[in-house]
């Protein structure tokens, strides 16, 4: 195959490695925190990308001078903080009263409060049925060959995305807060125990999972220009394979996860021309091979059975 | 007076009068059609729960249940026998009816799986639809006469999942739960993109026969026409029976106390000699079985089937209705199904905005309830 | 922390009791002769499917309130989805109840397929508005079974013949895997080979949810293609289009049916859509005697939709079955056989005549080409008088 096409192909597939790579680090997260699994993830994400235009609409209807990094500073600064809301709201008012709850309830009751988004938007978002264009916000720079195609907006989308998982990182290793993260993490009531204050931390955790979700949510729009109310639930399982078989409650699995499903997707399509709408079948089944070859993902969890 | 009115529900009047509540309800609510009514018939029905929960009346019914069981069981079979009879000649609340038996046998598949053994399924829908296919192919490709291609399509089920049970044996908790939501969205994209199955489009199947009968043909009783949908709910009824005796068996059996055990610490039960693969394998292989016998009838009453019908989402379905139902109780279970199927069939007046309201109302009800309707008892051994 | 939690499931259950009040608002029980409508009401083609249920709402207002009218009528629709189970079970609801006289049902191909033995089965006549497989009136022999849109084999011959004219010669396909697409693909293909044009190999089949096309357009750039031709819905277009311009793919794109819709150039921004190509049977309702004054009246209503493509083909099928009812009276059957005496009859849509299958065989296709954020018919568009110009053909080389 030719040079060219071959790193074009890395590219669409590094582009969407990020994107699943930035909803499973929600996932793991949330995991990693109170051992739960918030499936209404990945329509939070679709949340984002209309607040997001939300925001360009109102600039562009009232303060149609704005520079365009302006613009950009404020349709990421609003997709972040009513997501951020949305999240903690989340938290509040379903995980922390289900959290004694078999694991099986939360999975449920968030599955059908991402139905609740999801329709809402459908329903109350003017004309929320039909795709929206979303804008591109960044500079249209790009460089063309004859196979390739080179573009500056989405090395900057990239290099964000991993400058954002990179901050999750530091905040959870480096800082007091992510100190009681982990604590609370590790062992809830002796956590409580030692002064940290359990509410707080958990609101604080789905506040930062529901902004790198904003974020995705905003990358989702300007990478594809185009959003859609229903994106959420595919985007949602997607993402939590990607955690899953990263190995839950890691970072870096999550980006492992991330990037290894986008290659699984992007090999299926290629190697497969006959064949190319088999490609999420294979993606699946590989995922299933994976997880029966390492069952607690690839980067694994510190399992130490309490008996 | 409270006090004689619970002895008396406590007895074997309880059964009766529980049974033919349930009879009138479900026949004013299968017949409303505009908003008023349906909404009467919802709040009277939760308010009646409550209003029972507060009175003690619950407990009262549980005491009979558990005294008079035989009779509960009579009743049980009597309920449905009566509305079908009352709606003979309707299509539509006959095909509804018959959706909820085959959906109950499906369910108890999964309670098989979940409810005893704690194999988390999240692929349910897809074994629904594995003995749905199963079947078809065999009637319309192979020629097989249709009640050997639903057993085949039993087996087919079963067999798939013998397959699956090696990477959810290796695997727990989030990790299992993976497993077969990968392999529920595998299915349905599987049979999406396959030409051979009929693609996103669907195939026909053809109709049940059974000694002759062609059920896909209305049958006149003196003057009245009866609706080709009877004999379907005939045959969903004694499914569900026979699925109903089989898991009741099971459950009661050491089989059951072994699976019980394997649930709730497995590790205690390896200490005690209790071989934890096996069971959970003969759960999941027994459940899936029940979900493809369901698949395949299910195939055959709706004439139609596309994978469309056996989506992720689907799976969901099915368990959101074992949760509300409370998980092991085999009564619960039949309960929720029937709220489950005939809700958002119901919300159809409210036309755009059903999923919206159909989903709070379930989000609701994890939140207020979340050990659903009926929960469980511990096991007598008196 | 836990009189948090009761105020908080106190304020979701009000405003679960007041959604729900909200939606039956609108409702009032009335005794009169029932027809009904299913399309999609929910789902990526649900701006399509209001849009139609609310011409068919409006044919059967204008009804009522004309005093000259025998009867009065109720409108009872129901949700398809677009899928084919959620078809199949609301098929069966409506047809089942002898109340309902008849339908205008499906705007999803997939749905129409699966349903027609449903109808059949009861006897119920229904017109398809928007469901343009020729299996649906012709892979039966179902009486109930009309249709007034043109079937897809039409709209595929004067596609080739239109985009050979223009000078394309080298076509990549993308299309989605329903019936619907493959349809459209496989006729397409076949009349392009026909007249001497080239497919370009392999093609691509693509589920109805997919998100990300950028590996099949990838490999699309490297084999050059001229023309981009997609069968499938709205949804997907809009993503495979943007999705085109990320990639830098400079080939023309050319849509079936599914996407001429107003959400397609909403959804994409009248920049990147200018000069996509769709076409679609039927006259343009603008131009037609009557579609000004259709399209006054749907305002007139304050629907909370606007009005999408379906709704002129709706709304007249509706008002063929008030016709036919106000004739023969309240009777299944002889509604059925007076919808085949329909011939040659003036429309919003332009001419209507029922064959044997039941199939309107009036077949003008309409060329549309979306310019400054509008689908403008092919031959009033400055593409036409050459004043905007399409991609270049051979320009990919």
């Amino acid at each position: 195959m030719e040079m060219e096409l071959l790193l074009q192909f890395c590219i669409n597939g590094l582009m969407l490695g990020m994107m699943y790579a930035l909803v499973a680090v929600g996932f793991t997260l949330f995991f990693g925190v109170l051992d739960v699994i918030v499936f209404s993830h990945g329509d939070t994400v679709m949340i984002g990308s209309f607040s997001g235009l939300s925001m360009y609409w109102w600039v562009n209807a009232y303060y149609p001078a704005m520079p365009a990094a302006g613009t950009a500073f404020l349709v990421v600064l609003a997709a972040v903080s009513v997501v951020v809301l949305l999240g903690m709201g989340v938290a509040d008012a379903v995980i922390v009263p289900l959290r004694k709850a078999p694991a099986l309830n939360t999975l449920l009751a968030t599955m059908m409060l991402g139905t609740v988004l999801r329709e809402s938007i459908r329903l109350f978002f003017p004309d929320g049925s039909n795709p929206h264009p979303f804008p591109g916000l960044l500079p249209d720079w790009s460089w063309r060959s004859s196979q390739l195609t080179l573009r500056f907006d989405n090395l900057a989308l990239f290099c964000s995305g991993a400058l954002i998982i990179a901050l999750v990182h530091f905040i959870i290793n480096r800082t007091r807060l992510g100190l009681a993260i982990r604590a609370v993490a590790q062992d809830e009531e002796a956590a409580k125990l030692m002064g940290v204050n359990f509410r707080l931390v958990v609101l604080a955790t789905f506040a930062m999972g529901a902004g790198v979700a904003a974020f995705a949510g905003v990358m989702n729009g300007i990478y594809y220009n185009e959003i859609t109310f229903g994106v959420g639930l595919l985007l949602g399982a997607i993402g939590f394979s990607a955690a899953v078989i990263g190995g839950l409650g890691n970072v870096f699995g999550a980006i492992l996860g991330g990037f290894i499903f986008a290659f699984l997707q992007t090999i299926g399509a290629v190697a497969m021309p006959f064949a190319a709408a088999y490609k999420d079948v294979f993606a699946f089944g590989v995922v299933i091979a994976l997880l029966a070859w390492r069952p607690t993902g690839l980067i694994a969890e510190p399992a130490s059975k309490r008996v | 007076m409270m006090r004689q009115m619970l002895a008396f529900l406590s007895g074997s009047a309880g059964c009766i009068v529980f049974a033919l509540a349930i009879i009138v309800w479900l026949h004013v609510f299968l017949m409303a059609e505009e908003h008023v009514p349906i909404f009467i018939c919802l709040v009277t029905v939760v308010g009646l729960g409550v209003a029972a929960n507060m009175l003690k009346v619950t407990d009262a019914v549980r005491t009979s249940l558990a005294e008079h069981e035989r009779l509960w069981n009579l009743c049980a079979l009597a309920v449905p026998l009566a509305l079908i009879w009352l709606f003979r000649e309707d299509h539509y609340n006959l095909f509804l009816i018959g959706a909820i038996m085959v959906y109950a046998v499906a369910v108890l598949g999964l309670n098989v799986q979940l409810g005893y053994a704690g194999v988390i399924n999240f692929s349910c829908a897809s074994f629904f639809g594995i003995g749905a296919y199963t079947s078809t192919m065999l009637m319309t490709g192979a020629g097989l006469p249709p009640l050997a291609a639903l057993l085949l399509g039993g087996v087919m089920a079963a067999l798939v999942g013998c397959i699956l049970i090696f990477p959810v044996l290796r695997t727990s908790g989030h990790y299992a739960a993976l497993v077969t939501m990968a392999f529920a969205l595998l299915f349905k994209v599987f049979m999406d993109v396959n030409d051979f199955f009929g693609g996103p489009q669907g195939i026909t199947v053809p109709p049940m026969t059974l000694f002759g009968i062609d059920f896909s043909h209305n049958m006149l009783f003196g003057d009245t026409e009866l609706s080709f949908y009877l004999r379907y709910d005939l045959l969903c009824l004694l499914l569900l029976g026979l699925a109903f005796c089989f898991v009741r068996r099971l459950e009661r059996s050491w089989i059951g106390l072994s699976m019980d055990a394997v649930r709730s610490d497995d590790t205690a039960s390896a200490c005690f000699g209790i071989n934890i693969s096996r069971w959970k394998i003969t759960a999941f292989v027994v459940g899936n079985c029940l979900s493809g016998l369901a698949g395949a009838l299910y195939a055959m009453m709706q004439a139609y089937i596309s994978p469309a019908n056996f989506t992720f989402s689907d799976s969901l379905l099915f368990l959101s209705i074992l949760l509300l139902g409370g998980i092991g109780n085999m009564w619960g279970v039949i309960l929720a199904t029937v709220f489950v199927v005939l809700i958002p069939e119901k919300f159809q007046v409210i036309q755009e905005f059903r999923y919206l309201i159909y989903s709070g109302l379930v989000l609701l009800m994890i939140i207020f309830s979340p050990k659903g309707l009926l929960p469980r008892q511990p096991r007598s051994y008196s | 922390m836990a009189a948090r939690h009761i105020l908080w499931r106190r304020v979701l259950c009000l405003a679960l009791f007041a959604a729900f009040f909200y939606a039956a608002g609108d409702a009032e029980a009335k005794t009169a002769l029932r027809v009904g409508y299913i399309g999609p009401l929910t789902g990526g083609n649900s701006s399509i499917g209001l849009g139609a249920r609310n011409a068919a709402e409006l044919a059967v207002f204008e009804r009522n309130e004309d005093s000259g009218a025998t009867y009065n009528y109720e409108l009872f629709s129901l949700d398809d989805e677009c899928k084919p189970d959620a078809g199949i079970k609301v098929a069966t609801k409506m047809a089942s109840d002898k109340k309902i006289l008849g339908a205008v049902a499906h705007y999803c191909s997939a749905v129409a397929l699966g349903t027609v033995d449903v109808y059949h089965r009861y006897g119920m006549p229904v017109i398809v508005y928007g469901a343009v497989s020729p299996g649906i009136t012709y892979g039966n022999n179902y009486p109930e079974i009309l249709r007034i849109i043109g079937t897809l084999i039409n709209q595929n011959k004067v596609a080739s013949e239109f985009m050979l004219s223009q000078g394309y010669k080298r076509f990549a396909i993308i299309h989605d895997t329903t019936d619907y697409g493959k349809d459209h693909k496989d006729y397409f293909t076949k009349f392009i080979k026909e007249q001497g044009g080239e497919i370009l190999e392999p093609m691509f089949g693509v589920t109805s949810d997919q998100q990300d096309f950028t590996t099949e357009l990838t490999k699309i750039k490297s084999m050059n293609p001229e023309v981009i031709y997609f069968s499938g819905l709205t949804p997907l277009g809009v993503r495979i289009r943007s999705q085109m311009e990320k990639l830098g793919i400079d080939a023309q794109f050319e849509g079936v049916s599914g996407i001429k819709s107003d959400a397609f150039i909403a959804g994409l921004g009248p920049d990147l859509a200018e000069g996509c190509l769709s076409f679609l049977e039927g006259s343009p309702v603008e131009k037609l005697a009557g579609g000004e004054a259709f399209l006054r009246s749907y305002q007139a209503r304050d629907f909370k939709n606007l009005p999408d493509t379906m709704a002129p083909f709706a709304y007249v099928a509706m008002r063929q079955f008030l016709d036919v009812i106000e004739k023969v009276g309240p009777d299944r059957k002889k509604i059925t056989e007076a919808l085949y005496k329909i011939k040659n009859a003036d429309t919003l849509i332009g001419k209507v005549s029922y064959d044997d299958h039941g199939q309107n065989s009036e077949p003008y296709v309409s060329k549309y080409v979306a310019q400054d954020g509008q689908w403008v018919v092919w031959e009033d568009s400055e593409y036409a008088s050459g004043k905007r110009s399409l991609k270049k053909p051979g320009a990919g080389k």
